[in-house]
C-alpha cells in the first residue's frame, strides 16, 4: 500500500505503524539498520539503548501522569531485554503559556521513578514551541543500560511449546485513558503504569526464559501478533487465563473496545520453556505489582504466523493486529 | 472440541465477578442441543452490528454446525449511512467557522471526495464526541463557531439526541444544530422481508433497540411474515441461547418472537425515551447506503424545532452520488452476500483502505470478516465459508 498521509492511525501502534516504520526504515541502507527491531537494541553486544516520545492526553490520568510515563516507558522497554535501566536523557517540548508548575510536577513525578530504579539523568534538552505548534508537552527519553543477562532475550528464542505469561492484568493504562476522554469513571481504575525492572530482575536468572516485551500501544493482541509473525510460528491464547480486571472490562463494555489491545504501561509478556513456566510465575507473583501474573497460552507449530485464542465459551478465533484508532461505538 | 491443553493453573481468575452470561460452562450443552434439533440448513440474521462482533469476538462461528449460517444485517448505524450523507457533512465542514461533531467511526467513512478524518487531518476542526450532550457543550463553549452534531444511529441514540435538541432550544443557545441522519430499525426490516431473494429463516433481534421499542415494533416478522425472531442480549451465551431459541422453533414448526433479553427488555419499551423522541422528530423517509431510499424509516426534526435543523439553516440539500464502483455494500447489508464474495474485499478494500463503510465501522460485517478472519485466512474458518469466496 502507498501511504500518502500520516493519520491518526499511524499512530496507534498496530498494523498501521508497522507501516509507517517500514517507510521511515525503508529509506536507510542495510549496513545503517539494527537487524532484530524489539523495542530496545542491543549495541556492541551488552549496552541496551531505546527512546520513546510520550503525548497523553489527559497528562494527569489516574494512576499516574506524563512524567512518569515517560521514565517507565523507556526503562520497561530496557528491562524486558533483560537490560538493567540505568541512564536516561530527556528531551522536553513545551507549547508557550505552559505553566511551570504543572512541569515542575511532572519532572517531580519522573525523578521518583528514577530515584526508585536509580537511573542517572545525565542528558537533557528542552524547546518552547509556539502556542498551537504542539498540544502542551511532548517528552522524549532515551534510556540506556547494561545487559544482565548471559546472552540476548529476544523473540528469536522462541520455541514451539514454550508456555506465554503475563506479567499482570491487561488494558488498565488504555482503559483509565479511555474512561478519562469519555467521561467515564469507574471505581477503582487505575493506569498499570509503573516500572517493572524490579519484577523482572529476578527472572534473568532462569535458563528457559525466552523473550519478554511490554504491552504498550497496541496491547498484548499487538506483541502476540509479532511474535507469532517475526517467528512464523503460531501462538494460542486462552482467554480464560487472560487476566482482565471487572472495571477494564466495563470501560470495553461502555465503548466497544477490544482489552486485548488497550495499552498497557506496566505489564510484560513472557516466553518461557515450559518447565520453568512456574519459576517465572512464582517469581512474579512475589512482587506486589505481579500478583495477577497468568499463563495464558502457549507458542505452537500450528497455524503459523497467526495468533488464535480460545474463547470463554469454547470457540476459536483469530487475534490480529488493531488497524487505526480504537474508537468508541456508536450503538 | 479441545484446541490447548493448558494447565489449570492458567485458569487463574482475576478479580472479576463471575457472570453467568460470560464464562458459561453451560454454552456446550446449547451447542449440543443446537445440533441434535437442526434438520435443514438454516440461515439467521442478526441485525444488530453490536451482535456481529460479538459473534466474531467469541468464536461462535467456530462452534455451530456446517447447516447453520449467519448473516450480518443492517443493524450498524456507521454502514447505513449514505454516502451522500457523508459529502453533506464534509460540505458543510468546509464552510467558515464550523465544527462538526460526530460519533466515533464516521470520521474514517469516505464520501465521495474524503472524508471527516481526512478533513481534520487538513486542519477543519472535526470532534469525537461520546453523546449529543457533549456536542451541545462544544457549542456553548465556543459561541463564535457554529457547532454541527452529525446525529446518527437508530431508536438508541435518537432519545438522547432530542433530549440536546430540547435542552438547546431551552438554554437557547443559537449555534447548534443537527444533521439528523437517524434511522429506524423496523421500516428496513420489512423492507428486507419482502424482498423475495432474500432467504432469512430467523432473525436474532438487537437487544438495545428493543429496550427502547420493546416487543411490538417486531411483531409483524413473526406474524405477517412467519419468521421466527429472538431478540436477543450481546454476551456470547445471549446469542447462543437466541440461536437455539430461533432452530427449535423451527423444529417445532412455530414461528413466533420470543425476547431472551428480558433482563434488559421490558414488552412495553422504554415509554419516556419513546415520548422524547416524539416530542421532538417525525418521521420522514429516509436513505440507507445501499439499499436506498426507505419510507418512514428517518427521522427528522418537527417544524417548531426546525432552528435546529443543519439543512434548513445552511439551505443544503442531501444528494444521492452512485456507491464506488464494484462496492457491494448494499448487498452486505441486505443480506444477499457475504463480505467474502464482495469483489474488492480484501483486496482493494481493507481497513487501511476502506471503500465501504461497512470496513471502517468497528461494528460492520466487512471489518469483522476481515478482522477475525484474517481477510479470509482464518484455519478454524467453516467449509462453507471459504466456498463462497468469489473468483474474481
Ligand atoms: S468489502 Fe468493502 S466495498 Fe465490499 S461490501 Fe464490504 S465495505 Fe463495501
Amino acid at each position: 500500500m502507498s501511504l500518502e498521509k500520516v493519520t491518526l492511525g499511524h499512530g496507534s501502534g498496530g498494523r498501521l505503524t508497522q507501516d509507517l516504520i517500514q517507510v521511515i526504515l525503508s529509506v536507510f541502507p542495510k549496513k545503517n539498520l539494527t537487524s532484530d527491531l524489539e523495542d530496545c537494541a542491543l549495541i556492541w553486544e551488552k549496552i541496551g539503548v531505546t527512546i520513546d516520545s510520550f503525548t497523553v492526553s489527559p497528562r494527569d490520568f489516574p494512576g499516574g501522569d506524563i512524567g512518569e510515563l515517560a521514565i517507565c516507558g523507556s526503562a520497561n522497554d530496557l528491562a524486558v531485554r533483560g537490560v538493567k535501566p540505568q541512564f536516561i536523557t530527556m528531551s522536553v517540548v513545551a507549547e508557550e503559556g505552559f505553566h511551570i508548575d504543572e512541569l515542575t510536577r511532572y519532572m517531580k513525578s519522573a525523578s521518583s521513578i528514577c530515584q526508585k530504579l536509580g537511573i542517572q539523568l545525565v542528558a537533557g534538552d528542552t524547546k518552547v514551541v509556539p502556542k498551537g505548534h504542539v498540544e502542551g508537552l511532548f517528552i522524549t527519553t532515551c534510556a540506556v543500560g547494561e545487559r544482565v543477562t548471559p546472552a540476548p532475550l529476544g523473540m528469536n528464542l522462541l520455541q514451539p511449546s514454550d508456555t506465554i505469561i503475563v506479567s499482570t492484568s491487561i488494558g488498565r493504562h488504555g482503559a483509565a485513558i479511555g474512561a478519562s476522554r469519555f467521561d467515564l469513571n469507574p471505581e477503582d481504575l487505575k493506569s498499570d503504569c509503573a516500572p517493572l525492572w524490579p519484577a523482572l530482575e529476578p527472572l534473568l536468572k532462569i535458563d528457559g526464559l525466552r523473550c519478554m516485551r511490554d504491552c504498550t500501544r497496541g496491547g498484548l493482541g499487538t506483541v502476540m501478533c509479532e511474535w507469532a509473525e517475526g517467528r512464523q510460528l503460531g501462538v494460542t491464547l486462552s482467554e480464560e487465563g487472560i487476566p482482565i480486571r471487572s472495571s477494564v472490562q466495563s470501560v470495553c463494555d461502555i465503548l466497544g473496545f477490544d482489552p486485548l489491545y488497550l495499552a498497557c504501561e506496566g505489564c510484560a509478556a513472557i516466553g518461557v520453556d515450559p518447565k520453568d513456566a512456574d519459576k517465572v510465575l512464582n517469581i512474579l507473583r512475589e512482587n506486589p505489582l505481579c500478583q495477577e501474573a497468568s499463563i495464558i497460552g502457549s507458542v505452537t507449530e500450528e497455524h503459523k504466523g497467526m495468533v488464535a485464542l480460545q474463547t470463554k465459551i469454547g470457540g476459536m478465533r483469530v487475534v490480529d493486529m488493531p488497524v487505526g484508532e480504537m474508537l468508541p461505538r456508536i450503538c | 472440541m479441545k484446541f490447548i491443553n493448558m494447565p489449570n493453573r492458567a485458569m487463574q481468575k482475576s478479580d472479576k465477578k463471575s457472570n453467568p452470561f460470560k464464562a458459561s460452562f453451560t454454552a456446550q450443552h446449547v451447542i449440543e442441543a443446537i445440533g441434535q434439533r437442526i434438520s435443514k440448513p438454516l440461515t439467521f440474521m442478526e441485525v444488530c452490528g453490536t451482535h456481529t462482533v460479538s459473534i466474531f469476538r467469541s468464536g461462535i462461528r467456530s462452534l455451530l454446525p456446517e447447516e447453520l449460517s449467519l448473516v450480518s444485517g443492517p443493524g450498524c448505524p456507521v454502514c447505513v449511512t449514505d454516502q451522500g450523507e457523508i459529502d453533506c457533512a464534509i460540505d458543510i465542514l468546509d464552510m467558515p467557522q464550523i465544527t462538526v461533531a460526530t460519533y466515533g467511526d464516521m470520521l474514517r467513512v469516505p464520501g465521495t471526495k474524503s472524508s471527516l478524518s481526512e478533513r481534520k487531518s487538513e486542519g477543519k476542526d472535526v470532534r469525537l464526541v461520546t453523546s449529543a450532550a457533549q456536542a451541545l457543550s462544544i457549542a456553548e463553549n465556543n459561541p463564535e463557531r457554529e457547532v454541527v452534531f452529525l446525529a446518527v444511529g437508530f431508536e438508541t441514540t435518537a432519545p438522547a439526541t432530542a433530549a440536546t435538541v430540547l435542552e438547546a432550544r431551552e438554554k437557547n443557545i443559537s449555534n447548534f444544530s443537527i444533521l439528523s441522519y437517524h434511522k429506524q430499525t423496523p421500516p428496513v426490516l420489512e423492507q428486507l422481508v419482502q424482498d423475495p431473494d432474500l432467504k432469512i429463516d430467523g432473525f436474532i433481534l438487537p437487544g438495545h433497540v428493543s429496550v427502547i421499542l420493546g416487543h411490538n415494533a417486531y411483531r409483524f416478522i413473526a406474524q405477517k411474515y412467519k419468521i421466527p425472531c429472538a431478540i436477543a442480549g450481546f454476551e456470547p451465551m445471549d446469542i447462543l441461547l437466541a440461536i437455539a431459541d430461533l432452530v427449535f422453533q423451527h423444529a417445532n414448526g412455530q414461528a413466533v418472537l420470543h425476547s431472551l433479553y428480558p433482563r434488559a427488555v421490558r414488552p412495553e419499551g422504554n415509554q419516556k425515551a419513546l415520548s422524547m423522541i416524539d416530542r421532538v422528530f417525525t418521521p420522514c423517509s429516509a436513505r440507507w447506503r445501499g439499499l436506498g431510499e426507505i419510507p418512514l424509516s428517518g427521522y427528522m426534526l418537527k417544524e417548531e424545532f426546525s432552528s435546529f435543523d443543519t439543512l434548513l439553516r445552511f439551505q443544503i440539500t442531501l444528494t444521492s452520488p452512485p456507491p464506488p464502483a464494484g462496492c457491494r455494500c448494499g448487498d452486505v447489508l441486505a443480506g444477499h452476500i457475504r463480505p467474502l464474495e464482495c469483489p474488492l474485499f480484501a483486496k482493494r478494500c481493507t481497513p487501511m483502505t476502506p471503500v465501504g463503510p461497512c470496513m471502517v465501522s468497528s461494528e460492520g460485517s466487512c471489518s469483522a470478516y476481515y478482522k477475525y478472519n484474517r481477510g479470509g485466512e482464518s484455519p478454524w474458518k467453516k467449509s462453507h465459508l471459504a466456498t463462497e469466496v468469489a473468483d474474481d
